[in-house]
């Protein structure tokens, strides 16, 4: 079944340039899919449609048959996105003001809110920093409240936008690990990244993105020989005519 | 809680004193409506009032800052271009109120009564800024909004809801904002802006990036906020009075009268 279709998205900035140019996709539930491609491919720009930050300037988007442009509100409930940059996205006075502001903006009464941001903070092992101010955590733990955030609105697709970058690998093996967790929960998870090493041994789809359009789509091993086209770094094992594999092993 | 301010803790977490800090003292467990009409009485009072009875409020200020945990110091630096502003005020009393002469410089003379008074002045403006500052710090933005908001809703045909969120906003923003000078600031003394001697050139070097930033993070934030759904009607904090906000409220009331009758 597919959960995400996209039909014909392009979208153009107000200066005229050309963001993204008629892609077309469809995506499964439960799917892990690795978007890579270099600055300026066109990566966030495609990401933001899928939660309605920004509109098709032609095209559609359907999130489980329903049109984003038609009812914004209940789309981004169902899609969480999980921005590049971990520190603009608090804004809380604490690691649970944080998390409880997505819950407060549906409208949920205090005590299921409360139950939500619990579980979210234990799901990505925050619980304990409940009363800590966001500012002070680490950046894997920043990005994991993050993600506590998105999973306090129980959204079913969750997009993440260069999880990656900025963390040492501590902080890497961190937010993998919670992507990882995610995904066999049966959430359906979009990344994109211009670094594919990371993830893409998890990866069920991998696509790259060149100047705003989709150039690859497939299967990770048939399409990782090929990336270095597009500006994107293959993996050392794929370079060395081996298997990826994971970060995690 | 008290937080831990270790190597880790960035910018945002020097910022302490301009932003909320958790904690457990008599401020933080006070309803915010009740700190908020408190701020009003004594900051009205404070401008009100003789030396002695400053003195008076001065000591219950260092008190609540003491239950509160404010780190002193620190709230001494994040007010360090504002003594300059007190200084300014402090100078143009000394030199323009008439008085029995103290200094005589021909062109500027120095009355004590000038001094009196400008001593008088800034005194007063510091007392209200650092009960604000044991305001802002001991209350979350969201309540603040919330108490905000409680405040407007009797007064038809004013949007109290987006009043409040923008307030709120406000809050949350002032120590990202500074955040921001402190990071420019740096930057450019990395490259030796002090060799730069005029404060003009170097003041233009400074707000021009800052106000960039300030409108990029701004940006961003808003982003983040409408991908989680943000907008006016939301669940607001639960506001609730206890006795102790009652006691606490009668208390400054009192003190308030004394002082000002």
């Amino acid at each position: 079944m597919n959960i995400i279709e996209i039909k014909n998205l392009s979208h153009s900035f107000l200066d005229g340039t050309l963001g993204i140019d008629g892609i077309n996709l469809s995506i499964k539930k439960g799917e892990l899919i690795v978007i890579g491609g270099q600055n300026g491919s066109g990566k966030t720009t495609f990401l933001k449609h899928l939660n309605g930050l920004l509109l098709p300037t032609e095209g559609t988007v359907l999130i489980k048959g329903v049109e984003v442009s038609r009812n914004i509100k209940k789309v981004r409930q169902m899609v969480g996105m999980v921005f590049q940059n971990a520190d603009s996205q608090i804004v809380g006075e604490t690691v649970f003001a944080d998390v409880a502001f997505g819950p407060e903006n549906l409208c949920l009464d205090r005590p299921e809110i409360g139950k939500r941001v619990s579980s979210a903070l234990k799901s990505v092992g925050l619980t304990k920093y409940a009363e800590k101010r966001p500012h002070l955590l680490s950046g894997g733990e920043k990005r994991r409240l993050s993600i506590a955030g998105i999973l306090a609105m129980k959204p079913e697709i969750i997009v993440f936008d260069e999880p990656f970058s900025s963390l040492d690998y501590p902080g890497v093996m961190q937010v993998l690990e919670q992507i990882i967790s995610l995904h066999q929960s049966g959430h359906t998870i979009i990344i994109t990244t211009h670094d594919i090493e990371k993830i893409v041994a998890h990866a069920d789809r991998l696509l790259i993105m060149h100047n705003g359009k989709v150039k690859k789509d497939g299967m990770p091993d048939k399409i990782l020989k090929e990336t270095e086209v597009f500006g994107v770094r293959a993996p050392c094992a794929t370079r060395l005519g081996v298997e990826v594999a994971s970060w995690l092993n | 809680m008290r937080h831990q301010t270790g190597s880790r803790g960035c910018l945002m977490a020097e910022l302490t004193v301009l932003s909320y800090r958790c904690g457990k003292s008599i401020l933080h467990q006070l309803d915010v409506r009740t700190k908020l009409i408190s701020l009003i009485l004594i900051s009205y009072t404070v401008l009100r009032a003789d030396p002695l009875e400053l003195a008076a409020l001065t000591s219950i200020l260092i008190l609540m800052m003491i239950n509160s945990r404010m780190p002193v110091k620190s709230s001494l630096k994040a007010f360090r271009y504002f003594f300059l502003l007190l200084l300014l005020v402090f100078s143009a009393r000394a030199f323009s109120t008439p008085g029995s002469i103290l200094i005589d410089l021909n062109v500027i003379k120095v009355s004590k009564q000038g001094i009196y008074d400008g001593g008088l002045v800034c005194w007063r403006l510091l007392l209200v800024i650092l009960f604000s500052m044991s305001f802002v710090s001991t209350t979350r933005p969201s309540e603040i909004k919330a108490a905000v908001e409680w405040f407007l809703i009797p007064f038809p045909f004013i949007p109290a809801k987006r009043i409040a969120v923008m307030m709120s906003l406000i809050m949350r923003f002032i120590p990202v904002v500074f955040g921001q000078v402190k990071d420019t600031a740096d930057a450019q003394r990395a490259r030796c802006i002090e060799n730069r001697k005029n404060p003009v050139y170097r003041l233009i070097k400074l707000l021009i990036p800052v106000i960039r930033r300030t409108f990029e993070d701004a940006d961003d934030l808003v982003l983040a906020m409408e991908a989680r759904c943000f907008s006016e009607n939301r669940t607001d904090p639960m506001l609730l009075s206890s006795r102790k906000d009652w006691t606490f409220l009668f208390v400054v009331i009192c003190l308030c009268i004394i002082i000002i009758i």
